[in-house]
This record gives structure tokens, sequence and C-alpha cells, in this order.
């Protein structure tokens, strides 16, 4: 995926097109419940995403993101509450897939057709206009145009799914779990062309399992757990809700650490702070001052991934 | 609706298999109903010969590709593809059953037209045209039907059984016995009604105003069809 920058090109900003100088949330969510028979999928689900952002839907298996996205997608009706995409029902499709590219989750190609006829199909039902060249340049499938489907590799599919969603260069491009099955060079590629849609001013909005890409790229993350939104919020808003991690070996007679600590498994001592920078500071002059050296020494930030292995673990507060 | 009309022609095409059980063996089969146009208008008459010639491409090509190629795309997820997109529902569906009602359409006006040409001209060709439309009609809105039950291109061979066997057999029973028995159930049976009208149209045994009013069943199953394919067709693989 060469020359991205070139490949993407620039466009008016289309939000102020079509919308004016003040557009409201490009997706709207409000008390969303969706159900399989008895079963609750999503229950109660409510956010906003807002023009130009990245917002990720991230949550454990069965949370119900993928439901709570075909609602979204328009491919499945709520059971109860209410969903807006750029103000219109997102089942109105005429309305709503000229200004919306849809990256599917599972691959959804007919295996006789081509990668060129593939995209070309999906280009024009979209209601958005591109050429089909530039778009398989920037996921680098040029040389697969006449390939067929059946012949591609699962990344090369992936690739040609993402190509369908940034088609005409959407307003709002729905990720699901996009670089599943990719390489490392494809995905870092695929991000690069998001990052080039958003300086265009497109909003994404983005499932995924690596939770390093939400923390990388998402402006705003909403965690589901069991259909219900359990946190949301920037990253750093998520992340400061639990403690960061310093932890190290202490030689044999060493005198006690100067902060609250627990010992693990093994004599390797944690300390979980809320302010990591003054505590390491204040570990690391404890430690010159009584000449200790402190193997091991390692002092990393709160992840997304400590936020969502905590959120796995808690139960979930019964709704009144 | 024509791109995917498009699309769906240029799968046909290259997929081996469909393009033989659907395209060249019910060709393959009116050549043998043809060549024996003696024996089997001795049975019943050369309007039987032309009722079983439209049927068989009513069942095997325009029914069964219909369903076959309905299951196919929505295991492969395709029909969900579709459906991300500005395409309405019934766009999508037309755009995919269009090139094989196309194709069926070619294949029953040369088959019945070379049938004409070897066996005779049809009474009232009019007629004749009315009543192979009609009968299209119902084994479409079957094969729509028949697809909302259908999972796979692989159970294809075992849904489109039912109808398949049992519209040739009304057609066979109509055609060799007649109506005059039974008349009512046999006309009320898919495939009866279309089966006469086109007998009649082809030996131009009946007054047009009794020949007409057997339309009214065929569409009936039209009717039905769409009704059940209202409520049976689903657009995703059952999870």
């Amino acid at each position: 995926m060469e020359q991205l920058t070139e490949k993407v090109g620039a466009v008016p900003d289309r939000r102020l097109l079509a919308g004016g100088a003040s557009p409201g949330p490009v997706i709207e969510v409000e008390a969303l419940n969706v159900t399989y028979g008895d079963f609750p999928a999503v229950k109660d689900l409510s956010f906003q995403v807002q023009p130009g952002e990245l917002y990720a839907l991230l949550g454990t298996n069965g949370a119900g993101k993928t439901s709570a996205l075909e609602v979204i997608e328009g491919h499945r009706p709520a059971s109860s509450g209410r969903v807006r995409v750029f103000g219109q029902s997102p089942t109105d499709r005429a309305a709503t897939r000229p200004r919306m590219g849809i990256m599917l989750q599972e691959s959804g190609f007919s295996a006789d057709l081509t990668v060129a006829e593939s995209l070309r199909l999906i280009g024009r039902l979209s209601g958005r206009s591109d050429r089909v060249d530039r778009v398989l340049g920037v996921v680098d499938l040029t040389r697969k145009a006449d390939t067929r489907v059946a012949q591609l590799s699962g990344g090369e599919r992936r690739r040609l799914d993402f190509a369908t969603a940034l088609y005409g260069r959407p307003e709002l491009i729905i990720l699901d779990e996009p670089t599943t099955g990719l390489d490392i060079q494809s995905r870092d590629a695929l991000w690069e062309a998001v990052d080039q849609l958003r300086e265009q001013g497109s909003t994404i909005v983005l499932t995924t399992h690596y939770l390093e890409e939400a923390q990388q790229y998402a402006d705003r993350v909403g965690l589901m757990h069991q259909g219900t939104l359990r946190s949301q919020g920037t990253v750093s808003e998520l992340t400061r809700a639990l403690p960061a991690a310093i932890e190290f070996s202490l030689p044999q007679g060493a005198p006690a650490p100067p902060i609250p600590f627990a010992t693990r498994d093994g004599g390797a001592v944690l300390i979980e702070t809320f302010e990591l920078q003054r505590d390491l500071k204040h570990l690391l002059d404890w430690a010159e001052v009584n000449m200790l050296e402190l193997s091991g020494l390692s002092a990393a930030p709160t992840r997304l991934d400590d936020v969502f292995r905590d959120i796995g673990t808690t139960p979930v507060p019964d709704t009144p | 609706m024509f791109p995917i009309a498009r699309s769906e022609l240029i799968q046909l095409f290259r997929n081996r298999a469909v393009l033989i059980s659907g395209l060249i063996m019910p060709v393959a089969a009116s050549i043998y109903f043809i060549y024996n146009r003696d024996v089997f208008s001795r049975i019943g008459s050369l309007g039987f010969v032309g009722a079983l010639l439209a049927l068989t491409i009513a069942v095997f090509t325009l029914y069964a590709t219909t369903v076959t190629a309905l299951a196919a795309r929505r295991q492969s997820l395709f029909l969900k593809r579709l459906r991300s997109t500005a395409a309405s529902d019934p766009a999508i569906l037309a755009g995919l059953v269009l090139p094989v009602v196309g194709i069926s359409l070619v294949q029953v006006s040369f088959v019945l037209g070379v049938f004409a040409v070897v066996g005779g001209r049809p009474a009232d060709t009019a007629l004749l045209v009315v009543a192979v439309l009609a009968g299209f009609a119902m084994m479409l809105a079957l094969g729509l039907a028949t697809a909302g039950i259908t999972n796979s291109p692989e159970h294809a061979q075992v849904t489109t059984l039912p109808v398949s066997l049992g519209v040739i057999a009304v057609a066979s029973w109509v055609g060799i016995t007649g109506t005059e028995s039974l008349a009512a159930l046999k006309r009320a049976l898919p495939g009866g009604a279309a089966t006469e009208l086109v007998v009649n149209a082809w030996d131009g045994a009946a007054p047009l105003g009794d020949s007409l009013l057997l339309l009214a069943p065929t569409l009936g199953w039209v009717i039905v069809a769409i009704a059940l394919a209202s409520r049976m067709f689903r657009w995703e693989p059952r999870r």
C-alpha cells in the first residue's frame, strides 16, 4: 500500500456541503434494545458519535457490539429504542448509504466475480462515485484486479472489504474488525488510509479485538459487556480510573519500599499508583539513597487492556 | 437493479455446475421431447408436448436456478453485502432473478419456436404467450418462496424436488388424461391450469373465454407463493 497520500487525495469537506456549518451527531443511539427471542443481546444502549470522530465500540465476546452495529448499519431492526444515522433511520438505505461506507466483519463477496468487478458493483450500488483503479491502489490490490475473489487470500479479501467501505470517500465509515487476518504491513497501511480519510473529515466507527489499535487511534471508546455500555470516554478518561503499575525485585535484606506495595508470588514487588511519575521518582530516589538495585524494574501506565479486563470481571449491575 | 443483474449473469456463466444443470440440461430434455414428439402427442396431444417443453424450462431453468442462486448468494453473505449499499430490497431481488428470467424466456422462445416449425404451429400464439408468462410467474414466485427454506446450493437439490417433480407430474396427468374428470383438483394443483392453458392455446380445442378463466388458478399460485416468500425469505443465513 504505497503512496497513500497521493492515492487518497484531497476532497472537499462533505459535512459542510451536506449539512451546513454546524452538523449534529453523525450517529445517535438512544435506549437501544436488541433481543433474540427472550435473550437480550443489547440492553438500553445510548451513545452518540460526533462528526470527524473515531469512536471505538469494544466489548467482550457476546457483549452485543455486533448486534448494536448491525442496527446502526440498518441490517437489523431495533427491538426498541431509536437509532439515527445522519438524522435518518439507518434502514433508509437510499438516504444513508451514499454517505456511509461499511466494512463488514465477514467478506460477502461472490467467489466468481473478480476483484475489480466486485468493487465496481458495490461501489456503483452505494450511490457514491470514485475510480475503481484508485481505490484498488489504496488497498494495494491493483495487481489482483482481474483475479476472482475465490483465489484471494483471507487478508486480500479483508482489503477488498476495506476498499468497498472507502469507495467514494464517504462521510461515515463503519469498520467491523477491520484488521483481523491482516499482516502487520497491511494493518499499518489500513490505518494510514484511515488517518487520511479522517483528515478529510470522515467519521469512523470501529470495532476491534486489537485493543492497542483502539488505544492508539480512537478519540473515544465505548466498552460493552453483557449487552450494556459499561464505560465510555477518551482512552485517558477510561484508564484514569485504574492504577498504573510499578514492578521490580529487591535484593535479600533490603528495607521495605516507601510507598504502599504488594508482594507477588516469587517475591516481586508491585506498586499500584494513580501518580505514576511522582511515585516512580520517589522510588528511584529512595533506591539511590539506599544504594539498591531495583532489578527487573518496569513502570507501565494503565492500558485499555486493563480496563477491559476489569470490566470483564465486574458483575453487571441490575437494571431497574 | 441492472448492475446486480449484470454481475449475476457473469456469475451464472462462470459457474459450470449451474450452467450445466440449469441451462444446458433443460434444453437437452427439450430436444428429447421434440425428437420424440410423435410418441408424446399420441399419448396426449401436440399441446401436451408444448406444455411439457414450457414447464421443463420453467421448472429446471427458472425455478431450480432461482432457488440455487439465491441460496448461494445468501450463504456467501452476498445478499448482506448488497444490502450494505443503497439498493432497495426489491431492486436487489429483481436484479438477482432478472438474468435467469431472461435466459428462461429466450430458451422457451427458442424451444417452442423449433417445436412449432417441426411439429406444427400453435392455434393461438397470443394465448400461448399469456399461458407461458403466467406459468413462469408462478414458478418464479415459488422459487422465491422455496429459497426461503433453502440453506445452501446443495440443500436446493432437496428442497426443489417436491415442486419440480410435482409440477411435471401434474402437467403429465393433465396433458395425458385431460380435465374431463377431477377438473377442479387438476386445475387447482400447481401447473395444472397452466398446462391446460398451453394445451388449449396449441390445439385450439377450447373457447378463448374458458381458457382465460384458467389464468385464475395460476395467478392464485403466484399470490400464494409471494405471500409465502414474504414470510419465509431470509437475507442472511440462520445463526
